[in-house]
C-alpha cells in the first residue's frame, strides 16, 4: 500500500465523517431503532421498570441476560447516536478549520457542539456514577454512602407537609452531607429542590411511617411508653427489657414468631425478664393476646392503648458525574439557538444557502 | 362566561376560515381583509382569556388536555400571525386557522376548570418547558399546514395560494424557529427531571418521543441543503414530521399510559 492510498483512504474517511448524508442516515435509523423500541418497552415493563432506577450500564447487563431479543434496540441506537454524534464533531472540526470565512454559523455550530457535549454527558453517567434509593431514613439518623465510603448523609429533621384533607402536598428534610468529619453542604431538600454537590443529587421521593414503640397502661403508675431498648424496673426487684418491637406477626403451629408485613396489625413485643431470684425469661408478648405468664408473674401487669409511629423520610442519591458537561452542553445550544436566529434570518437576507 | 367567550372565540376563528374559504371561490381581498382582522381579534381575545385563566389559578395553566389544547391553539393563531403579516401568505390562512379551529373544538367540551397546581409542576422550568414545547409544535403545525399547500401547489400551479418558493421557504423557516424553540424546551425539561428525579434523561415513552420529535426536526434543518430533497420530500417530511409530533402530544396520552409528569 503506497503513501498516497494511505492519504486517500483518510481523506474518505474524513469526507465521510463530515458527510451530511451519512449524518441523515444515521439519524434516520437511531430514529426508526428507537421508535419501534419505545414501542416494545411499553409493552414489557417488567424488564423496562427499572431502567431509571439503575446506572445504564448495570441495568443493559442485567436485562441482556434475561431478555436479549427485547433490548437489544438499546445499545444498537446508542451506537448510532454515538456514530452521530463522532459525525456532528466531524463537522464541527471542519468548520473550525475554515472559521474565518464561515463565522457566522456561530449560532449553529454551537448547537453542534451542545450535542457532542450532551452525547459524552450520557455515555459518562451510562457506565460511571451511581443511583440509589429511596433509602428510609429517620430523622436524626445518619447514611453512610456505599458508593462513597467516606461521605454520609445526615437527615437533621424532616417535616411532611400535608393537605386539608391529609394528603401530602411537600416533604422538608434538613439535609447535610458529611466527608469524614467535615461537613460538605446543608440544604433543606423538598420537591424539585435537591441538594445537588459535585454530581451529587440528594433528593426526597417520599415519606412513611413506621412502628416505634407502644403507650401502655400501667395500673399505679399510669401511661407508659415503650420502644425497643426501653428498661423497666420491676415493683418487687429485677428488670423488664422490651428488646424489640413488629408490627404484624403470625404464629407458626409450634408457636414460632414469625414476621409477617409493616402495617400495625397484630403487633409483638420481644421481652427479657429478670427476676429478682436471677432467673430470666425471654420470650414473645404478642399484644393483641393476654399477657405472658412469665410477666404476670414478675408482677407486670400493663395493658397496651396505641402504637407510637415514627416518620422516615425516603431518599434518593445519584451520582451522575456527567451532569457538569451536560449542563455545559444545554449552555452551548440555548446559547447557539439564540444566535441561530438572528444569523438566520442575516443569512436570508444576505441570500446565503440554500436560497438559490 | 368563560365557557361563553370561548365559545365566541370559537365563532370568530369559524368565520375567519369561512372568508379565507369564499376567497378561493371568488377571490376578493375584501375577503382576505375581513378574516385577517377576525384572526386578529380572536388572538386578542384568546390572549386575554389565557391571561385571565393564567392570573386566576396562579400559574400558567397547562396541565391538562383542556389547556394545552387551547395553549396549542393561542401559539398556533399567533405563529400564523406573524408569518401573515411578514409574508402576507393570505389564503394560507384557511389551512392553518382550520387546524385551529379543531384545536379549539377539542378543547370546548372539555373540562375547563384549573385546578391548584400540585408541588411537582410548581417551578418555573416546568412553565418554560411547556411554553417552549407548544411553540415549538405550533411552529411545526405550520409547518404542516404549509407543506401540504406546497404539494397543492406543485400540482395545481393556482393563483390562489402563494408561490411555490415562497411556501418552501416559509415552510423551512417554521421549522428552524420550531426547532430552535423545541431544543430550548427539552433543555428546560432536561433540567427539571434532574431536579425532581436526579438524572436528566428518563426512559418513559414521552420522553423518548419528545427526542424523537428533536432529532427529527435535527435531520429535517439539514434535509434542505441537499438539493433533491428541496420542495415535495420537504413538504412530505414536514407532514410525516406532524404526525410524530401528534402522537407525542396526543397518542401517548390516549393510546397508551407514561409515568412523564404530565400523563
Ligand atoms: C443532533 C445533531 C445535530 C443538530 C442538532 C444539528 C443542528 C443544526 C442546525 C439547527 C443547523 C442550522 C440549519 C439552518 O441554518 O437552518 C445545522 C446546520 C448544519 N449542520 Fe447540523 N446538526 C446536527 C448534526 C450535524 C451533523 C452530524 C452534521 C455533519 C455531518 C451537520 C452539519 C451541518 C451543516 C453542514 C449545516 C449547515 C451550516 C450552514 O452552512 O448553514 N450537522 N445543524
Amino acid at each position: 500500500m503506497s503513501i498516497y492510498s494511505g492519504k486517500d483512504l483518510l481523506k474518505t474517511l474524513w469526507a465521510w465523517g463530515c458527510s451530511l448524508k451519512l449524518a441523515i442516515y444515521i439519524a434516520t435509523a437511531a430514529t426508526l431503532l428507537i421508535m419501534g423500541g419505545s414501542l416494545i418497552m411499553h409493552k414489557h415493563p417488567e424488564v423496562f421498570g427499572p431502567i431509571d432506577q439503575m446506572l445504564m450500564r448495570d441495568w443493559l447487563q442485567g436485562a441482556w441476560r434475561r431478555a436479549p431479543q427485547l433490548v437489544w434496540w438499546i445499545p444498537a441506537s446508542g451506537f448510532c447516536l454515538i456514530l452521530f454524534a463522532i459525525n456532528t464533531f466531524c463537522c464541527l472540526i471542519d468548520w473550525l478549520i475554515r472559521i474565518r470565512s464561515r463565522w457566522r454559523k456561530t449560532g449553529e455550530y454551537l448547537i453542534h457542539s451542545g450535542f457532542i457535549f450532551l452525547t459524552v454527558a450520557y455515555s459518562w453517567n451510562a457506565v460511571d456514577g451511581f443511583r440509589t434509593g429511596p433509602h428510609p431514613i429517620y430523622p436524626g439518623e445518619e447514611f453512610n454512602l456505599e458508593q462513597m465510603p467516606d461521605y454520609k448523609i445526615k437527615l437533621e429533621s424532616f417535616t411532611p407537609q400535608l393537605s386539608e384533607t391529609g394528603r401530602p402536598l411537600d416533604m422538608f428534610n434538613e439535609v447535610s452531607l458529611w466527608q469524614g468529619d467535615t461537613e460538605l453542604k446543608r440544604a433543606q431538600i423538598r420537591i424539585n429542590h435537591p441538594l445537588t454537590f459535585e454530581g451529587l443529587v440528594i433528593l426526597p421521593t417520599s415519606f412513611g411511617r413506621s412502628l416505634n414503640g407502644f403507650r401502655f397502661h400501667m395500673p399505679g403508675k399510669g401511661m407508659i411508653d415503650l420502644t425497643g431498648g426501653s428498661v423497666l424496673a420491676l415493683p418487687n426487684g429485677g428488670t423488664f427489657q422490651a428488646l424489640s418491637l413488629l408490627p404484624h406477626v403470625v404464629k407458626s403451629r409450634n408457636g414460632q414468631i414469625i414476621p409477617a408485613g409493616d402495617q400495625v396489625r397484630n403487633p409483638a413485643m420481644e421481652v427479657l425478664i429478670n427476676y429478682p431470684d436471677g432467673r430470666d425469661w425471654h420470650g414473645w408478648y404478642v399484644l393483641r393476646e393476654r399477657i405472658p405468664q412469665p410477666m404476670v408473674e414478675a408482677g407486670l401487669f400493663i395493658r397496651p392503648v396505641e402504637p407510637i409511629m415514627k416518620t422516615y423520610s425516603l431518599i434518593t442519591i445519584n451520582r451522575d458525574p456527567g451532569s457538569s458537561v451536560a449542563l455545559i452542553g444545554a449552555i452551548f445550544m440555548c446559547l447557539g439557538v439564540f444566535l441561530a436566529f438572528f444569523s438566520f434570518y442575516a443569512k436570508r437576507a444576505r441570500g446565503d444557502r440554500p436560497e438559490y | 362566561m368563560f365557557k361563553t367567550l370561548l365559545i365566541l372565540l370559537f365563532f370568530v376563528y369559524f368565520f375567519s376560515v369561512l372568508g379565507y374559504l369564499l376567497n378561493l371561490f371568488i377571490p376578493r381581498l375584501w375577503f382576505v381583509k375581513c378574516s385577517l382582522l377576525l384572526v386578529s381579534s380572536g388572538v386578542v381575545l384568546q390572549t386575554a382569556l389565557l391571561g385571565w385563566r393564567w392570573w386566576e389559578a396562579g400559574y400558567l395553566p397547562v396541565t391538562n388536555l383542556f389547556s394545552t389544547l387551547f395553549f396549542f391553539s393561542w401559539s398556533l393563531a399567533l405563529i400564523y400571525l406573524y408569518f401573515e403579516l411578514r409574508y402576507r401568505i393570505r389564503a394560507t390562512g384557511l389551512f392553518v386557522m382550520l387546524m385551529n379551529l379543531i384545536l379549539l373544538g377539542s378543547a370546548i367540551p372539555r373540562e375547563a376548570q384549573v385546578a391548584p397546581l400540585i408541588p411537582s409542576l410548581d417551578t418555573p422550568l416546568f412553565t418554560l418547558h411547556i411554553l417552549f414545547s407548544f411553540a415549538g409544535y405550533a411552529f411545526f403545525a405550520m409547518a404542516f399546514s404549509i407543506g401540504v399547500l406546497y404539494l397543492i401547489q406543485n400540482k395545481r400551479q393556482t393563483t390562489h395560494l402563494p408561490d411555490k418558493n415562497l411556501l418552501k421557504r416559509i415552510n423551512e423557516e417554521a421549522i428552524f424557529l420550531g426547532f430552535g424553540l423545541f431544543t430550548i424546551c427539552m433543555i428546560t425539561g432536561s433540567i427539571w427531571a434532574y431536579i425532581a428525579w436526579g438524572y436528566w434523561f428518563s426512559w418513559n415513552i414521552k420522553s423518548i418521543w419528545s427526542c424523537l420529535v428533536w432529532i427529527f426536526y435535527a435531520g429535517m434543518c439539514h434535509a434542505k441543503f441537499i438539493r433533491r430533497w428541496q420542495g415535495s420530500v420537504y413538504a412530505w417530511l414536514s407532514i410525516a414530521g406532524f404526525a410524530v409530533v401528534l402522537f407525542t402530544y396526543l397518542g401517548i396520552g390516549l393510546l397508551l399510559e407514561s409515568n412523564h409528569p404530565l400523563e
